[in-house]
């Protein structure tokens, strides 16, 4: 049983955020925590070959990474295809669901593991096979040890059961089967085990974003007030309130009043997921396009800018503290009657 | 709001309604590879791009692509 495997260019063993931009490329055998999955796949099948590419070029390039993962599985026909483990990663989750997808497009059977917030989760997951994982890299030989269980029966060709059942994080598929007792009777069971305190268990197990109804659409900017937020870690520089690098808990307000555009030198990015060179040696308005907004509110085509850009990192932040940093910045917002904002992800 | 984006796929999966592609991760709202003067216009044109998406109507996750907003003519405030 022959495994393809992909990891990004840390796993991988080519470097840091530093080579993010690595293009992909295809080695032979099993690499870096590749060949602890060899091992645990024993006599059921081997690590055949191993793509390693860099998060950002695997996300930024889709085509070509496309084209890369084709090529590799034409070359070597594997079997399965196990991607990972991305743990809470968000660029490597995303590049493992891609990979995933492609797999799928091409009739291979894939396998990742990631934690269950990881984007790749919300955006591929109905295309993989993914086991959930929390967010310690320590964990990976136990995780390995799951994922080589499971890539030997896919790449036997067997049908796995439900996500439920077997473990893995829910597609959101609902495939038909038969079932001894009707729906009517299951939904009556279900309540009268809920009635008397005993343990029932959903079949629609759901697992979703907010919705977020869209406001109706503003006739001008003309006299609205805009506000910036980003979350790509944009902090005068020395970081004067110790924004975290990941995982954030925290946002910051920094006042751009009476300033014409942010000024490379006076502000970095301590984001601890993207390469900083450009916005911190070139124009930090790549992420706070402050100099666009006042060109923009000196020609009247919006009313004003709130005094501060708030800052907060988005980098393995947890859905939670997200969901509150955003109610508590709206509430400040409508309070300071602020018309309308500009979001600035990394 | 408006959320600019270099992975736009992510915004849209998670629901955000009003998104305009972003150039890439390490430089979203313009491109060091442009003179600086392309290189601010291309920030104006992706900031401009919010705007035209604050103004749209919209039902659902919808992503605006800054190479369809027309470059208004830009006064340079100096």
């Amino acid at each position: 049983m022959k495994v393809l495997h992909y990891l990004n260019q840390f796993f991988g063993g080519i470097g840091g955020e530093e080579h993010a931009n690595e293009p992909a490329r295809l080695l032979d055998g099993a690499v870096g925590p590749g060949r602890a999955l060899d091992a645990a796949l024993g006599d059921g099948g081997s690590v055949i070959a191993t793509i390693v590419c860099g998060d950002n070029y695997f996300v930024e390039n889709e085509d070509a990474a496309r084209a890369f993962v084709k090529t590799a599985i034409e070359e070597h026909k594997p079997d399965v295809i196990v991607t990972g483990p991305a743990f809470d990663s968000g660029r490597y989750g995303l590049a493992c669901g891609l990979v995933g997808q492609i797999a799928r497009e091409n009739g291979v059977p894939s396998l990742s593991a990631m934690e269950p917030d990881n984007p790749g989760v919300a955006v591929y997951r109905r295309d993989m096979i993914c086991l959930p994982t929390g967010t310690n890299v320590a964990d990976m030989g136990k995780i390995l040890q799951q994922v080589a269980g499971f890539a030997v029966r896919l790449g036997a060709g067997e049908t796995l059961g439900s996500a439920l059942e077997e473990g893995y994080i829910p597609r959101g598929f609902r495939p038909d089967m038969m079932h001894e007792k009707p729906g009517s009777t299951r939904a009556v069971d279900m309540v009268l085990a809920r009635i008397n305190g005993e343990p029932f268990q959903s079949e629609i197990v759901i697992r979703d974003y907010d919705h977020v109804s869209p406001p109706p659409p503003l006739e001008t900017l003309e006299g609205i007030k805009v506000a910036i937020v980003t979350s790509g870690g944009l902090v005068p520089k020395g970081n004067p309130d110790k924004l975290a690098a990941a995982r954030a808990d925290s946002y910051f307000h920094y006042s751009i009043d009476g300033m014409q555009e942010l000024v490379a030198g006076e502000w970095e990015t301590i984001h601890g997921g993207y390469g900083h060179h450009w916005v911190n040696e070139r124009d930090p308005n790549y992420v706070v396009p402050l100099r666009s907004l006042r060109k923009l509110e000196a020609q009247k085509e919006i009313g004003s800018i709130y005094g501060s850009y708030i800052s907060t990192v988005g980098n393995q932040t947890s859905i939670t503290n997200a969901r509150q940093f955003g109610q508590e910045i709206a509430k400040e917002f409508t309070e300071a009657e602020v018309g309308a904002v500009i979001m600035v992800p990394t | 709001m408006a959320v600019i984006s270099a992975i736009p796929i992510v915004p849209y999966t998670v629901g955000a309604n009003r998104i305009v592609r972003g150039m890439r991760i390490e430089h979203v709202c313009g491109d060091p590879t442009l003179s600086e003067e392309g290189d601010h216009a291309l920030n104006m044109r992706i900031v401009q791009t919010a705007l035209r998406a604050l103004k749209t109507e919209v039902d659902a996750p919808t992503i605006f692509e800054p190479s369809e907003t027309q470059a208004a003519e830009v006064a340079h405030v100096s």
